[in-house]
């Protein structure tokens, strides 16, 4: 089991998580799409927290020996999940950046011929 | 009919400001009869300045995209204004004007859909260095074991493409160092792609893009690459695009 004191630890720390994350939410300092990972993944880990019995079965089935091993397994496997998902954002973006340098280039062509074209 | 098709030369320049009004005039004088297009891939010395003066006509990307994203912006162009074939010269003078109809040739003809520009089929010119050419020749061997096809110059970036490949490139055009993951890409829409024998010079000036340090990760990024294209398209390959 989770010391009690450490549980109550946890619990604040996730708190302070999910404020933070809102906040962020609210002053639109984070969009909600790229948000939502931080939000399931801040869930779950609050739900392991306040629930340790469940936190227990799960451990159990994956042959984790300590519960806070686990706690930190899930962690880690969220930070990876999260992060993974930031370079695929980052490849897309790049993607679209690379379409709209491309169609400026060629606008920029456009734009020059016609100024040619009028003389100016 | 075939006398008409419209020809687009695509010639990207990243920082080539001491050879790009050279190799723009000897294309001007050899080849008048076909449209070019320089592509300035976000260089940081004046080959901007230089197409402005000399009143080329020119793309100027904002920002450094690498070689794949300078020539795909070429190839959109030539989407966007309807051209029936594209044609990729680099911007340092390394490719000779004077075989521009040898690699049209097979196109115009309609005998293969992408031409390779190739310094190895005829041992004529610049050979590049040995272990260039031991590089070439691994990758070379890596794209026919996973495309049954043999290419001997599959870093050459002088090539040819018709209406089909000008739609696909620019659509979808690798980053980097794309000139041997784009074979690939090709063979597996089912592409004829075919090699001609070129000669090529060494640098007129500047410096290459690779350096040796650069080699190292050069090949395992290309080979990790030419893997994961023949990957994308599984067993059952692509799809020829009509046009």
């Amino acid at each position: 089991m989770i010391p009690a004191t450490l549980r109550v630890t946890l619990i604040v720390a996730m708190i302070c998580y999910f404020v933070i994350i809102l906040y962020f939410l609210k002053q639109k300092a984070l969009n909600l799409k790229y948000t939502l990972l931080w939000l399931v993944a801040g869930l779950v880990m609050g739900i392991l927290i306040i629930v340790p019995e469940l936190l227990v079965i799960i451990i159990r089935i994956f042959g984790i020996q300590d519960n806070m091993n686990g706690l930190f397994i899930f962690a880690i496997g969220f930070i990876i999940m999260i992060l993974l998902s930031l370079t695929s954002i980052a490849s897309r973006q790049n993607r679209k950046i690379r379409t709209l340098t491309q169609e400026l280039a060629i606008l920029d062509k456009r734009v020059r011929e016609l100024e040619h074209e009028m003389g100016k | 009919m075939k006398q008409e098709q419209r020809v687009l030369v695509i010639i990207p320049a990243y920082n080539e400001a001491e050879n790009i009004v050279n190799v723009v005039k000897h294309m001007m004088e050899t080849a008048p009869q076909y449209d070019y297009l320089v592509i300035n891939d976000g260089s940081t010395d004046d080959t901007c300045d230089l197409c402005r003066r000399e009143n080329f006509h020119y793309l100027d990307l904002t920002i450094n995209m690498g070689i794949g994203g300078a020539v795909q912006a070429g190839y959109v162009y030539a989407r966007k204004y309807d051209y029936d074939i594209a044609v990729q010269v680099d911007g340092d003078g390394q490719h000779d004007i004077a075989y521009l109809d040898r690699l049209l040739e097979p196109i115009v003809s309609g005998d293969a859909d992408v031409v390779i520009g190739s310094r190895f089929l005829e041992k004529e010119g610049f050979q590049s260095t040995l272990s260039r050419r031991m590089g070439i020749n691994i990758l070379s061997g890596l794209i026919w074991l996973v495309s049954g096809r043999h290419i001997m110059d599959v870093t050459s970036g002088y090539r040819a493409v018709n209406k089909m490949f000008i739609k696909i490139y620019s659509e979808d055009y690798p980053m980097d160092y794309p000139e041997p993951e784009a074979i690939v890409a090709a063979i597996m829409h089912l592409g004829r792609v075919r090699e001609v024998p070129v000669r090529m010079r060494a640098r007129e000036g500047g410096t290459s893009s690779i350096t040796f340090r650069k080699s190292i990760y050069y090949m395992i990024k290309v080979t990790l690459a030419i893997l994961i294209c023949r990957m994308g398209y599984g067993i059952r390959r692509g799809k020829r695009v009509d046009v």
